[in-house]
């Protein structure tokens, strides 16, 4: 019996530490490809974080990576809370903040929350792999990332914790009145089922237009003109809610409303004209940090914001007035690198906003271009391709999945309430987390094919050299040098939208050490065309140095030849030849 | 009886001389510290009446301030705001803003029974400076660092006093190459060669300075700063200078916007500025009217403009005032097609045409024509004559400084200002007197059964302007007037509805409204928007 009970015991033990603590000796783990392999940090991407959870696993990050990671608010909420950035490059090589730059964002839209996961990822994935990956280790020695997981933590918070359907609550916190008259958000959404989302309401009516799906409870068929029926019939009365403030009127005037996404100062429009704008560019505290930020930061070259739903690549124009500021040498930057993602994230399309989706003014990824010149993506992530992983479409499909895939895990069966204004009236449907929001068991890879895709982009921002210099005596002591400076990469340093309004100034080419009798750009080497620069020759300023291409620049010095060439560009950083 | 010789009287004759000589010797215009100590004392001696508050420090360190004149609580009345300095040049919106807050108080206490000012004297306090700076001339930025050009460098090509007179004029540099002459009319002005009339060019012309970073430009790069008037978000006019990085990316901006945006009572904004409505009125464009980004005022509003318009021309007596184009990213541009309000501007002034006489011709070149009114009217130091100066960038060249002296065409005499500033508060007095104001009327209760009432009431708008502006009932930031029924727990609606919101009502214009009420005792209904005062009526069911 003693023996019994002591095997007992240690069988007891065994379940109490589980295998996955065992499991973090390596000897006990097999490494699967793709992904870090001993992480430092752990984190489990089945799940979905608040803003408060999101901001402990980023210090964990920065706390395991100190050379690796900064970690820094760029402003608060509107309700007061910290945005919290994680500034992610090899600190220990070159001057950080002059790196090419590439800003990640999630989550601008409260209730689209898989962008703080994907950034959260990204952030994981590039420390847990720096010194490993050699592609990796590369990435942040010539570039930094500046990746903001949520760039909307209250309402963030709002959407997981507050009564909400999947498509709620979008805005910001800030109360406005939506219906004009003099109370704010004085009435929203109500969970009256209690059952944590925000579902639908639906009656028992002798004339209305629904019946009960006999096949599946859960659906509701619509009645065609020439059906016969026989079944109760429903009508549907919106989502769940109360007419809080008596108007005649429910669910009216929710928290919010305006669009975070609709206050960019890119042609910026007034909610008469752009739904969803509140008051004037930046006006919201979230995008004002967001754009402090960047206007401190020139040397953000390329940027990614995420969203969802529909399985998107989206580029500007956002509005059909802007078609202009797209020229074509940056619609082929943009055709490769989104092509490249419709490869990358099956079920995703390489789209352009005003005429794929709908012409908008006042969004972020069009200040981004507009604005700033950097070439910038906004994805949408999950679509009803995940389902099944087909896109043949089949309107049943997200039921079949609930049932199929999710076990029952995201429906609420319709049940009798008591509504104070509709009577005896019936609540149910999808949970607020199917729909939009990746289901737990797809989420990693789908953080981990959008990381992808923003590093191939950041990969593609200008990477500048000094391929060669080139040295000819001209007699009476001088010497002609000319310098070739290479970028290797797709971007230029400045798209043409950036070299139209000279938003950000010349890359600056310089020789130190020597004694400069004349400085110019090299505009055809072989017949000798050059274009001088009499004003300051020591350092030739050229408008750009264009992807995968060549600038020649040339001096005439006198003396000696112990001179070093540095290329200064804000968006291609500093190297030299030394 | 005192005999006026005694001592103590002499005392007393003597203080009133001081006093008055402080209170009438202004001769000039006033600095920041004298406006600002101006609206203090309006404040110490209206304190019941008056708020002064500092909405924000600029990065310049001048306080944008705010004044409202209200009676009672400020909210409770609808407002009109009035803007100036929004071009910092215009040195006469700034003291006209503040004499018209004296005025109101001081001989219009009363218009403050039914409205509400929120005056903000300068808008532009680092620009408007320059008038009184040793180097007088047109600044129309704020202290912040801007790249006007654009070329990685900053303020690396400003002005040069090269005639050592104290102001930024002009210079003009002989040279077959240049495309300026001399006009006719008046050789001090110099004008565009027009090849078509045959005439060639023999003249550079620039600002005052040399081009000290040698690219060609003269003083392109200076301390430009953000303008007020360049950076609102109506036509934005993008990466110009004194546009700034992006619109509404000041401080004084931000804090104007926020405080009006959260005023909900105002219905008119009066800005002081280089737009001209009051005198111009807009015109209809159907085409601009119906695009979805609309640059035409609508329909409805030209009709409104063109009657505030004769209105305003009549009250201050003035006409022939020059075409003023619409600003790009102005703030008179922003109050109507951004905010939708009742939108009023006015330079306030501009010189009067010299007509001429039978032994003086005027002359038809607007400057010319200045020349001569100023003449006229005996100015001094309004022309600086051209006089040859050594150029640096021109060795070998004659190079002359002069032109019109900075400041002296859009500011008059400052003799004038306040003639100026009374009959501009007669027109603001005016307006207070047609603002939009509901009203209930006509109240009818009927018994229709045991314990049900119909009752019927007119909704009406007294004022001669209309509650809302056509761009104003698209705008989220006018409230509809709101009709409540204050129910008791025995009292409900059978017919109509408990709260009505209607989306405008015209100038002297009314809605009936009716509605059967199951209930007894008294009732409260109440009527209006913060913007068009509000009304309510009590009735006792039958």
């Amino acid at each position: 019996m003693k023996s019994h009970k002591y095997i007992l015991q240690v069988v007891l033990l065994s379940m109490m530490f589980p295998l996955a603590i065992l499991a973090q000796k390596t000897e006990d783990i097999y490494r699967a490809a793709g992904s870090p392999h001993n992480p430092k940090v752990q984190i489990s991407f089945n799940k979905y974080y608040t803003a408060e959870g999101l901001a402990a696993i980023s210090k964990k990050i920065a706390d395991a990576h100190p050379n690796l990671v900064k970690r820094e608010s760029i402003g608060k909420s509107t309700e007061g809370r910290d945005i919290w950035m994680m500034a992610i490059t090899n600190y220990k090589v070159g001057d950080a903040d002059r790196k090419p730059g590439f800003y990640i964002d999630g989550n601008i839209h409260s209730n689209e929350i898989q962008g703080a996961e994907i950034s959260t990822y990204t952030a994981w994935y590039l420390t847990e792999n720096f010194g490993d990956i050699d592609y990796i280790t590369n990435m942040l020695n010539d570039r930094i990332f500046y990746i903001v997981p949520t760039i909307n933590p209250d309402a963030r918070n709002n959407y997981m914790k507050a009564a909400n359907t999947g498509s709620s609550p979008r805005a910001g916190m800030i109360p406005l009145d939506d219906d004009r008259d003099g109370l704010f958000d004085e009435d929203g959404l109500e969970d009256l089922d209690g059952d944590g989302s925000v579902t639908r309401m639906r009656r028992k009516n002798p004339n209305g237009n629904m019946i009960v799906d006999p096949k599946d409870p859960r659906m509701m068929i619509e009645i065609g003109p020439d059906d016969v029926v026989t079944a109760q019939r429903y009508e549907f009365l919106g989502s769940e809610g109360i007419d809080n403030d008596g108007d005649g009127r429910v669910n009216e005037d929710r928290p919010g409303y305006y669009d975070p996404n609709r206050d960019w100062a890119w042609k910026w429009q007034p909610d008469y004209i752009q739904g969803g704008a509140y008051k004037y560019p930046f006006s919201a505290p979230e995008t004002r940090a967001v754009a402090d930020f960047v206007l401190k930061h020139p040397n953000i070259a390329g940027a990614q914001s995420f969203h969802n739903s529909g399985g998107m690549i989206l580029r500007g124009p956002g509005a059909e007035e802007d078609l202009s500021t797209y020229n074509r040498a940056d619609i082929a930057i943009y055709d490769a690198i989104g092509k490249k993602g419709e490869k990358m994230m099956p079920g995703y399309r390489y789209m352009v906003v005003y005429k794929d989706l709908y012409s908008v003014f006042g969004g972020e990824l069009d200040w981004f271009y507009g604005g700033r010149g950097i070439y910038t993506f906004t994805n949408e992530i999950f679509s009803s391709f995940a389902y099944y992983k087909t896109k043949e479409r089949d309107p049943n499909q997200m039921y079949n999945f609930e049932k199929d895939l999710l076990m029952g895990d995201a429906f609420t069966d319709w049940k009798p309430y008591n509504h104070p204004t509709y009577g005896e009236i019936e609540i149910g449907g999808f949970r607020k987390n199917i729909g939009r929001a990746t289901p737990g068991f797809m989420l990693e890879e789908e953080l981990h094919r959008n990381m992808a895709f923003t590093f191939y982009h950041a990969f593609h921002m200008p990477l500048l050299s000094v391929d060669s210099v080139k040295e000819k005596k001209l007699g009476g002591g001088l010497t002609e040098v000319t310098a070739y400076i290479k970028n290797e990469r797709l971007m230029p340093t400045h798209a043409s939208q950036d070299l139209k309004y000279k938003i950000t100034r010349p890359d600056y080419i310089s020789i130190k050490g020597a004694k400069v009798v004349a400085g110019m750009i090299v505009t055809n080497e072989d017949f000798g065309f050059t274009e001088e620069q009499k004003m300051n020759p020591e350092t030739i300023e050229v408008a750009n140095i264009p992807g995968n291409s060549i600038v020649k620049v040339r001096w005439i010095i006198k003396g000696n030849s112990n001179y070093t060439i540095i290329v200064d560009s804000e968006k291609g950083g500093v190297v030299s030849n030394k | 009886m005192f005999k006026t010789n005694q001592p103590i009287f002499k005392l007393f004759w003597i203080c009133m001389c001081l006093v008055s000589v402080n209170t009438f010797a202004q001769s000039d215009y006033r600095t920041n510290n004298e406006l600002t100590n101006a609206l203090k004392q309006i404040k110490s001696k209206h304190a019941a009446n008056v708020k002064l508050q500092s909405l924000t420090k600029t990065v310049g360190g001048h306080d944008i301030w705010a004044l409202t004149l209200f009676k009672g609580n400020p909210e409770n009345n609808p407002a009109i705001a009035i803007v100036g300095g929004v071009d910092g040049s215009l040195l006469l919106s700034r003291d006209m803003a503040v004499n018209i807050a004296e005025n109101i108080l001081n001989n219009h206490k009363e218009i403050l029974d039914n409205t509400t000012f929120y005056i903000f004297p300068n808008m532009s306090p680092n620009a408007s400076e320059q008038y009184f700076s040793k180097l007088k001339y047109h600044k129309l930025g704020n202290a912040k660092k801007t790249d006007d050009d654009r070329d990685g460098r900053i303020n690396e090509d400003g002005f040069e006093d090269l005639n050592n007179d104290g102001l930024i004029t002009m210079i003009r540099v002989e040279d077959v190459t240049g495309d300026y002459i001399k006009l006719k009319e008046d050789e001090r002005i110099m004008s565009k060669a027009n090849a078509k009339e045959g005439e060639l060019g023999t003249y550079k012309v620039f600002s005052e300075g040399i081009d000290n970073d040698k690219d060609g430009n003269y003083n392109e790069d200076g301390e430009g700063g953000v303008h007020f008037n360049k950076n609102l978000s109506y036509n934005y006019p993008y990466f110009k200078p004194g546009a700034g990085e992006h619109s509404v990316s000041e401080k004084e901006h931000r804090a104007l916007l926020d405080f009006l945006y959260e005023q909900w009572n105002i219905y008119a904004i009066l800005t002081l500025g280089p737009t001209n409505n009051l005198s111009n009125p807009l015109k209809y464009n159907a085409a601009n009217a119906k695009k979805r980004v609309v640059t035409s005022i609508l329909k409805d509003d030209e009709a409104l403009n063109k009657f505030l318009s004769e209105k305003y021309s009549k009250i201050t007596d003035t006409k022939g005032a020059p075409p003023a184009k619409g600003k790009d990213g102005g703030f008179f541009e922003w109050s109507y097609f951004h905010f939708g309000k009742l939108a009023m501007s006015t330079p306030g002034w501009w010189a009067p045409k010299f007509k001429g006489d039978s032994t003086v011709k005027a002359k038809k070149n607007y400057k010319a024509n200045f020349l001569q009114w100023a003449e006229q009217e005996g100015l001094s130091n309004y022309f600086v004559d051209w006089k040859e100066v050594s150029h640096p960038d021109f060795p070998n060249k004659k190079v002359e400084v002069g032109g019109i002296a900075p400041f002296v065409m859009t500011n008059p005499p400052y003799s004038m200002v306040d003639e100026i500033s009374k009959k501009h508060t007669d027109f603001v007095v005016e307006v207070t007197k047609m603002q939009p104001n509901i009203s209930i009327e006509n109240v009818t209760t009927e018994k229709v059964d045991n314990g049900l009432t119909r009752v019927t009431l007119n909704i009406h708008n007294k004022g001669l302007l209309p509650t809302h502006t056509e761009m104003g009932k698209r705008s989220r930031w006018l409230r509809r007037i709101k009709v409540d029924l204050k129910l008791n727990s025995n009292q409900e609606v059978i017919s109509g509805r408990k709260v009505q919101l209607i989306n405008s009502i015209d100038g002297d214009s009314s809605k009936e409204l009716t509605w059967l009420i199951k209930g007894k005792g008294s009732l409260t209904i109440q009527a209006g928007a913060s913007h068009t005062g509000t009304d309510s009526t009590t009735i006792n069911l039958k």
